[in-house]
C-alpha cells in the first residue's frame, strides 16, 4: 500500500465534536444491560473448573469418581482427556508446536490456577462441590517466576520441546545506534522492571454455548473476542467447521484488552455443549479471572542507554529487555510491537537499538492490557529522559521541549518504519503548563518545602499509537512467516428503512465500557442528516457478519468512523439517483445538505431522505428498472495505512500510524514515613486529533489516568518464588478507589489526523499510558529518589527513602 | 466462586443459639453479619456444616451506655455502633476503628462482636477493643461467663472461647475524662485491608500522663498489647519525646510476618510510625483536662 | 440439601421463595427472581456492583445469603424508573457519562441514593468518600462524583 491521500476535513460538522449523551447509557442505567450472565436459557448446565494447586507439577494421575457422584453432575473432562474433544488453542506466538496449550492443562500444569478439569452440572454450586472432589496426584517440579533465572542453562524448562525457556530473541538495529551513541556527549544508563498488572474489569469473562447436532452448528454467546474476522482459529479449536460457528456479542463489563481475544472461556463452554447436548453456561468467578484469565499484563526488566549531546539533543536509545509470559506466549511478542511503534516518544532521535529477549515461567500467560506494552515503552523512555535532565541539571520541561519533533516535521517517520501523522507536541505542552499552573505550584513547592513537607510536581509528554496494522504480528520473524497477514478489517451496514429510520449493524463484540453506539449513531447523524437518538444500533452474530477486528489498539472509532462513511457513501450515491427522478432533475445537479437532496439554486425543490427511502422501498415501478428495491449499505473498512518491512527487518513499515500525544503535569505530597502518596493536582492535555464526543473522551483520559495510578503503586500480579499466586481476589489485588484517585483537569488539543475519516486519532488507551511517567517523576522530585521498579509501593518507596539517608 | 452446601438454624434468643451449638457440635458456626464468614465461604476457605443466624435473637440486639461501660450486643450492626452516642461518647477509639473497617455498606451488615470473635490480628475493631479494655460474654450449654478482653485473644483467629459458646456480648470499659485516644492504620488503598495498626489511649493528670495503653494490629498473631510502651508513657509529660520513646519502644521486640501487603520489617517500621502519631493526636485529645 | 421459605418485599412487591440455605442473595435476585440488574463482581464483598438497599441502606448482596434477607424491604436498581423516565439520579449519570461499562452502574446508583437521601447536601468531598465503598474499574470516578452533585442538586429542587 502506498501512502493514503491527505484528506480535507470539513469546516464545519454538526455532529462530530459534541458531548452528545451516549446511546449506549439507558439501558446500563436501568439494569438492563444484558451482560452475558444474564442471559440463560432453559436446560442449560453451568461448568466450574478445577485449577491447579501446583505451580510446576507433572498431572500423574486425575481421579474423578467421588466428583461424579455428585448429584447433578452431567459431564466432567480433565486433563487426561482434553485432547479428545479439542484441538490445541489459537496461538500466535513464535513456535506454536513448542508451547501448545489447551484449555486445560495437559500432561503438566504450568502455573498455579491453570485448569486440571471442568465439571457441567446443573448448577454453578453444585460444579463447584464436584469440582473440590476432583483428585490430582502432581509430581512437584522445580517452580521457576524470576525472569532472568529462566534464562539460565539450568533453569527448569516450562516446555521440553522448546529446549529452553526463551520462545523468542532478536535484536533489532534501526538507524545508525553505534554511530549516535560515538557521537553522543553523555550516556545515562538504567536498570528499570515494569510489574505484572492487569484490566480486571468488574465483569469476569463468560460465554453460553449450544451445540444443535442436528444441523452442526455451534453457538456460542460472549462477552469476550471483539473480532470476527479470525473466527476461524477458534472454529479449528473446536473442531467445528468455520461456517457452523455463529458468536453472539455481549455487552462487556469492561475489558481494558483483558477480554480481547479472551478465547479460553468460549471453548470451555463449548467443549462441555457439546459433550452434554445441553446449552452450558461458563462463568468464570474472581478467582479464575484472576489466576487463569490469560491476560495478565506486561512483565518487563530494562537495561536502557540513552545518548545525548551536552547541550541535551538527544540522539538514541539502546534497549535489552527480557519480558515474563508466563507459562504461554499466545500473542508472541505483540507487546513490543507497541513500544517500538512510538519507541523514540515525540523526540527527534535517529536510532533505536532494541534487543528483545521473551520468557517463559510458571505465571498466567499475558494478554492485552490497555496499552498493550506502549505504556510500559513510554514509562521507560520518559524515566530516561528524566535522568538525562538530572544528568545534565536541565529542567525536565526544557529538556523535552527542545527534543520535539515540530509540526512541520509530519508525517515524521521514526526509525523503527512507523510513521507519527501529525501532530503540535509544543501546543500540547503549553497547554498543560498553563492549566497545571506549572510555575505557580514550582513556586508553591518551595514554600512547602521549607514547612518541611515533601511536595513534588512530574512531568511527562507521551505518544499515544492508534490502529495496530496486522504487520505486527509476524513483522518479527523472516519470512517466509506462516501467514503473513495484512487485513484488519472493520465492516458496518447501513440500512435506511422505508420510514427513512436509520439501522446501523456491526460486526465485531464492541461494546467493552467504550462508546461504539454512540460513536457510530454520532457518523450516522453526520453523514444521513438524522438525529443521533434516532439512529438504531445492532449487533450482527458472527455468521450472519462481515469482517470485523473490534476495539483494541484504539482503532475502533477510526475504523467504525471510515466504515460508515462508505456505507454512508453508497447510500447516498443511490439515494441522488432516486432523488434525481423524483425531482425529475439531473443527478449532477443535486446537492446534499441538511439530511436531503436539493437542486442546486433551487433550495426548495428538495426530497428528504425519508422521502427517498419510502419510494426505494416501496414504488418500484415509479422509478427507473435498474434501481433494486431497497437503501441499504454495507462497507468493510481495512487499515488507512499500512506498508511491509524490509527482508532485513531493519524497518518495520507503518504499522500504527495515527498517534496521539499527551502531557500530563501531577503534584503528589509524599509521607516519607509510610510511602503513602496523596495527589494535591493533576492535569492533563491530550490531543487524539478530532475529539468525536469530548465528555466521552475526557472519561477515557481520567480512566485510563487511574489504571496507570494503579498500576504504577500497587496493582500486581504477585508470585513468591514457589510459584504461589498472593494476590488471587481484590483483598489482595488492590484497585484504585474514589478516595485513592485524583480529580483531574482535562484539557484537549486538536490536531487532526490527515489520513483518517475527520481527523480522529484513537484515544481509549490514553492516561494509562502516561500516568506512570509523571506520578513517579512527581514522587522522585518529592523524596530525591529515584523509582526503578514498578509498582513503586509504599513500603519499596520508604525503602528508597531509607536507603538515600 | 459459591459457598459449600450448610443447614441454617434461626436462633430467637442467647440461649437458644447456645443450646444448637451444643446440639450441632464443633461442625456449626454463629453467623451474625457475616461479613467475616461469608467471604470465606465464598472461597470455599471455610465450610461449616451448620450456620446459627442470632440477628433476630431480641436479648442479643442493642447498644448502649451501661454502668459506666458500653455494651454492644451480638446482634449489633456496626455502623449503628460506630454512630451511636454513647459509643462516640464511651468508646470513641471503637468509632474511630468501626469508621476505618471495611466499606459502609459492609458495616451495614456485619456486627461489632462478629468481629471481634472472628479475631482476625489485623482487624481493627478487636485491636480497639483491646485497647480501651473490656469483657466479652460468652454463653455455652453449662451457662455464661465473662472474659477479660485480655485473655480473649490467642492466635490467628482463635479465642478463649470454647466448642459449644457464643459471645452474646462486648462491655467496654470505660475510661475517665481527661483521656485521649488515637487510632490510626495504614492501608495501601483507602479501601484495602490495613498492613498495620495502632490503638491507644492515654490519660492525663496533672500535666503526666498516668495510664496508657498502646496495642497493635497487623503485627502478631494477635492484637499486640505494648506493655513496654505504656511504661515509657506513664509518668511521662505528653509530647514528643515521650512519644517518641515510646514508639520505639512499642516496634522494639515484635516480629511481624511478611505477606503480600507488605514486609515484616515495613509493618515493624509502620508500627513505630502510626503509635507515635497516634499518641499524638491522643494528646490533643486529652490536652483539655491534662 | 437445605432450604427455607423467604418472603421478602423487591422494589415494594411481596415475593415469597424456596431458597437453598447457601443461595446468596445476589443470585436469588438474579437467578430465581430474574432482576439481573444487581451484578457481580467479586463474590467477596470487596467491589460492591452487587449493592442493594435494604432497608434504605446499601448492602452486598453476594455476601448475604438469601435467607437471611427473610422479611426485608429490599430495593434494586430495577426500581428507579419503573416507566418511561428515569430517576434523577440515572438522568444525572447519564448527562454526566458517569458510566463506561455500566457494570458498577447499578451499585453505584443505589449507594449514590442513599447518601443523598442521607444528607441532601453533600460536598464533592462526601461524595467522592461515600462512593468510595463501590469499585469503577472505567470511569476513574470523578464524572460520578460530578453526576452524585447534580443529582443532589436536582433532587432538592424537586422536593423544594
Amino acid at each position: 500500500m502506498t501512502v493514503p491521500e491527505v484528506r480535507q476535513h470539513p469546516e464545519h460538522l454538526e455532529w462530530v465534536g459534541k458531548s452528545i449523551p451516549r446511546v449506549e447509557d439507558p439501558k446500563f442505567l436501568r439494569g438492563r444491560g444484558n451482560y452475558i450472565d444474564d442471559y440463560e436459557v432453559p436446560n442449560m448446565l453451568e461448568v466450574a473448573v478445577a485449577r491447579s494447586t501446583m505451580a510446576h507439577a507433572k498431572i500423574l494421575s486425575i481421579d474423578t469418581s467421588a466428583a461424579e457422584a455428585v448429584p447433578g453432575v452431567v459431564a466432567i473432562v480433565t486433563s487426561e482427556n482434553v485432547t479428545d474433544h479439542v484441538n490445541p488453542m489459537p496461538d500466535f506466538g513464535p513456535s506454536p508446536d513448542k508451547h501448545t496449550w489447551y484449555c486445560l492443562a495437559v500432561d503438566k500444569v504450568r502455573y498455579m490456577g491453570e485448569g486440571v478439569a471442568v465439571v457441567a452440572a446443573t448448577s454453578r454450586a453444585i460444579a463447584e462441590d464436584a469440582a473440590e472432589l476432583i483428585e490430582v496426584e502432581y509430581e512437584p517440579l522445580e517452580p521457576l517466576t524470576d525472569l532472568l533465572e529462566a534464562l539460565e542453562d539450568d533453569a527448569p524448562l516450562i516446555h521440553e520441546a522448546l529446549e529452553s525457556n526463551i520462545p523468542f530473541q532478536r535484536n533489532f538495529t534501526f538507524g545508525d545506534v553505534d554511530g549516535d551513541f560515538a557521537a553522543a556527549d553523555v550516556i545515562v544508563r538504567d536498570t528499570l522492571w515494569w510489574g505484572r498488572s492487569g484490566g480486571q474489569p468488574l465483569e469476569t469473562v463468560g460465554a453460553v454455548a449450544d451445540y444443535d447436532a442436528a444441523t452442526g452448528m455451534m453457538t456460542i454467546h460472549v462477552n469476550s473476542m471483539s473480532f470476527t474476522h479470525f473466527l476461524f482459529l477458534l472454529a479449528n479449536t473446536l473442531r467445528v467447521p468455520s461456517n457452523k460457528l455463529d458468536l453472539q456479542p455481549h455487552p462487556s463489563g469492561g475489558s481494558f484488552g483483558a477480554k480481547f481475544f479472551e478465547v479460553k472461556t468460549a471453548t470451555i463452554a463449548a467443549m462441555m455443549a457439546r459433550i452434554t447436548g445441553r446449552p452450558v453456561k461458563f462463568m468464570q468467578d474472581r478467582l479464575d479471572n484472576i489466576a487463569n484469565g490469560d491476560h495478565h499484563g506486561s512483565d518487563r526488566y530494562y537495561e536502557v542507554e540513552l545518548a545525548a549531546k551536552a547541550d541535551g539533543t538527544l540522539l538514541s536509545t539502546r534497549y535489552k529487555v527480557v519480558d515474563n509470559y508466563g507459562a504461554y506466549i499466545q500473542f508472541g511478542v505483540g507487546q513490543h510491537g507497541n513500544s517500538l511503534a512510538q519507541a523514540v516518544g515525540p523526540y527527534r532521535m535517529s536510532s533505536i537499538g532494541y534487543d528483545l529477549t521473551a520468557v517463559l515461567t510458571n505465571k498466567c500467560q499475558q494478554g492485552a492490557y490497555r496499552g498493550f506494552g506502549s505504556e510500559v515503552g513510554n514509562w521507560i523512555l520518559e524515566r530516561m529522559v528524566d535522568l538525562m535532565a538530572r544528568e545534565l541539571d536541565m529542567d525536565p520541561v526544557d529538556i523535552r521541549r527542545m527534543n520535539f519533533i515540530q509540526p512541520d516535521q509530519f508525517p515524521y517517520f521514526i526509525p523503527t518504519g512507523n510513521v507519527y501523522d501529525s501532530g503540535d507536541y509544543e501546543a500540547v505542552l503549553n497547554k498543560t503548563m498553563e492549566l497545571s499552573d506549572y510555575k505557580g505550584w514550582r513556586e508553591r513547592q518551595a514554600e512547602m518545602r521549607a514547612e518541611g513537607r515533601h511536595i513534588g510536581i512530574g512531568v511527562c509528554t507521551c505518544q499515544e499509537r492508534s490502529v495496530f496494522s496486522a504487520t505486527e504480528f509476524w513483522f518479527w520473524f523472516d519470512e517466509p512467516v506462516a501467514a503473513p497477514v495484512t487485513s484488519a478489517p472493520e465492516s458496518v451496514t447501513l440500512k435506511v428503512d422505508a420510514m427513512g429510520a436509520v439501522t446501523a449493524t456491526l460486526y465485531s463484540n464492541a461494546s467493552w465500557g467504550n462508546s461504539p453506539e454512540t460513536m457510530v449513531a454520532q457518523f450516522v447523524a453526520e453523514e444521513l442528516g438524522v438525529e443521533p437518538e434516532d439512529v438504531s444500533v445492532v449487533y450482527g452474530g458472527s455468521n450472519q457478519g462481515m469482517p470485523a477486528t473490534g476495539p483494541g489498539g484504539s482503532r475502533f472509532t477510526i475504523m467504525v468512523g471510515g466504515a460508515v462513511e462508505g456505507a454512508s457513501q453508497s447510500i447516498r450515491a443511490k439515494a441522488a439517483k432516486i432523488a434525481a427522478h423524483l425531482l425529475e432533475a439531473n443527478e449532477d445537479d443535486l446537492v446534499w445538505e441538511n439530511g436531503g437532496f436539493a437542486v442546486r439554486g433551487s433550495p426548495d425543490q428538495r426530497k428528504e431522505l425519508a422521502e427517498i427511502a419510502l419510494a426505494a422501498h416501496m414504488f418500484k415501478h415509479s422509478l427507473p428498472e435498474e434501481i433494486e428495491t431497497g437503501l441499504e449499505a454495507s462497507h468493510v473498512q481495512d487499515h488507512p495505512y499500512t506498508t511491509m518491512p524490509n527482508p532485513e527487518r531493519t524497518n518495520l513499515g507503518v504499522f500504527y500510524p495515527f498517534v496521539g500525544h499527551a502531557s500530563h503535569v501531577v503534584v503528589v505530597e509524599v509521607d516519607p514515613e509510610t510511602g503513602r502518596v496523596e495527589f494535591l493536582d493533576y492535569a492533563a492535555v491530550h490531543d487524539c486529533g478530532t475529539v468525536v464526543n469530548p465528555r466521552s473522551v475526557g472519561g477515557q483520559v481520567i480512566g485510563g489516568t487511574v489504571q496507570g495510578l494503579g498500576s504504577t503503586l500497587y496493582e500486581e500480579f504477585l508470585y513468591d518464588e514457589d510459584g504461589v499466586l498472593r494476590t488471587p481476589s481484590f483483598a489482595e489485588y488492590l484497585i484504585p478507589s474514589a478516595m485513592d484517585s485524583p480529580t483531574l483537569r482535562v484539557g484537549h488539543n486538536e490536531t487532526p489526523s490527515p489520513y483518517t475519516p475527520y481527523g480522529i486519532k484513537g484515544g481509549g488507551e490514553a492516561g494509562r499510558m502516561m500516568a506512570p511517567s509523571a506520578i513517579c517523576a512527581a514522587i522522585d522530585d518529592a523524596l530525591g529518589i529515584r523509582i526503578r521498579r514498578l509498582p513503586a509501593t509504599p513500603e519499596r518507596i520508604v525503602e528508597m527513602v531509607d536507603a538515600k539517608d | 466462586m459459591k459457598s459449600p452446601p450448610f443447614e441454617y438454624h434461626r436462633a430467637g434468643s442467647a440461649a437458644e443459639a447456645a443450646g444448637l451449638l451444643g446440639e450441632l457440635g464443633f461442625d456449626a458456626r454463629i453467623l451474625a453479619g457475616g461479613q467475616s464468614l461469608i467471604p470465606l465461604m465464598n472461597l470455599r476457605l471455610a465450610a461449616p456444616g451448620h450456620l446459627v443466624d442470632i440477628t433476630g435473637a431480641p436479648d442479643l440486639a442493642g447498644c448502649g451506655a451501661n454502668g459506666g461501660g458500653l455494651h454492644i450486643g451480638a446482634g449489633a450492626r456496626q455502623r449503628t455502633v460506630e454512630l451511636h452516642a454513647d459509643t462516640l461518647a464511651t468508646a470513641p477509639v471503637l468509632a474511630d476503628a468501626i469508621s476505618n473497617a471495611g466499606q459502609v455498606p459492609v458495616r451495614h451488615q456485619g456486627t461489632v462482636v462478629g468481629s471481634i470473635a472472628h479475631a482476625d490480628p489485623s482487624a481493627e475493631m478487636p485491636a480497639a477493643f483491646k485497647a480501651q479494655g473490656g469483657t466479652v460474654t460468652a454463653q455455652g450449654a453449662g451457662g455464661t461467663r465473662e472474659i477479660a478482653s485480655e485473655d480473649f485473644f490467642e492466635g490467628y483467629f482463635t479465642t478463649a472461647l470454647e466448642e459449644g459458646e457464643l459471645v452474646t456480648a462486648v462491655t467496654v470499659d470505660a475510661w475517665p475524662a481527661g483521656t485521649g485516644h488515637g487510632f490510626l492504620e495504614f492501608s495501601v488503598t483507602a479501601e484495602s485491608w490495613p498492613i498495620a495498626l495502632a490503638a491507644v489511649l492515654i490519660h492525663t493528670s496533672g500535666g503526666a500522663i498516668d495510664r496508657a495503653s498502646v496495642v497493635l494490629g497487623g503485627v502478631a498473631e494477635v492484637p499486640l498489647r505494648r506493655p513496654e510502651a505504656e511504661a515509657v508513657l506513664v509518668g511521662a509529660e505528653p509530647g514528643a519525646e515521650a512519644f517518641e520513646a515510646a514508639a520505639e519502644a512499642a516496634a522494639t521486640g515484635i516480629e511481624p510476618l511478611s505477606d503480600s501487603f507488605g514486609s515484616g520489617a515495613y509493618r515493624k517500621k509502620l508500627a513505630r510510625v502510626l503509635t507515635r502519631r497516634a499518641l499524638t493526636t491522643a494528646a490533643e485529645r486529652a490536652g483539655g483536662d491534662a | 440439601m437445605s432450604t427455607h421459605d423467604i418472603t421478602v418485599t423487591i422494589n415494594g412487591a411481596m415475593t415469597s421463595a424456596n431458597v437453598e440455605s447457601r443461595r446468596s442473595l445476589a443470585d436469588f435476585l438474579r437467578h430465581d427472581v430474574g432482576l439481573v440488574g444487581t451484578h457481580i463482581g467479586c463474590e467477596q464483598g470487596a467491589c460492591g456492583a452487587c449493592t442493594v438497599l435494604i432497608g434504605g441502606r446499601s448492602v452486598r448482596s453476594c455476601i448475604m445469603f438469601a435467607v437471611q434477607a427473610d422479611g426485608a424491604d429490599i430495593q434494586t436498581v430495577e426500581s428507579l424508573a419503573p416507566g418511561a423516565e428515569m430517576h434523577p439520579l440515572q438522568e444525572a449519570f447519564r448527562r454526566h457519562q458517569g458510566l463506561q461499562c455500566g457494570f458498577c452502574t447499578p451499585g453505584m446508583l443505589l449507594r449514590s441514593l442513599e447518601l443523598i437521601n442521607d444528607n441532601p447536601d453533600l460536598t464533592a468531598e462526601e461524595a467522592r468518600e461515600g462512593i468510595s465503598s463501590n469499585m469503577c474499574r472505567c470511569t476513574g470516578y470523578q464524572y460520578i462524583v460530578d453526576a452524585v452533585l447534580d443529582a443532589a442538586a436536582e433532587m432538592r429542587a424537586e422536593e423544594g
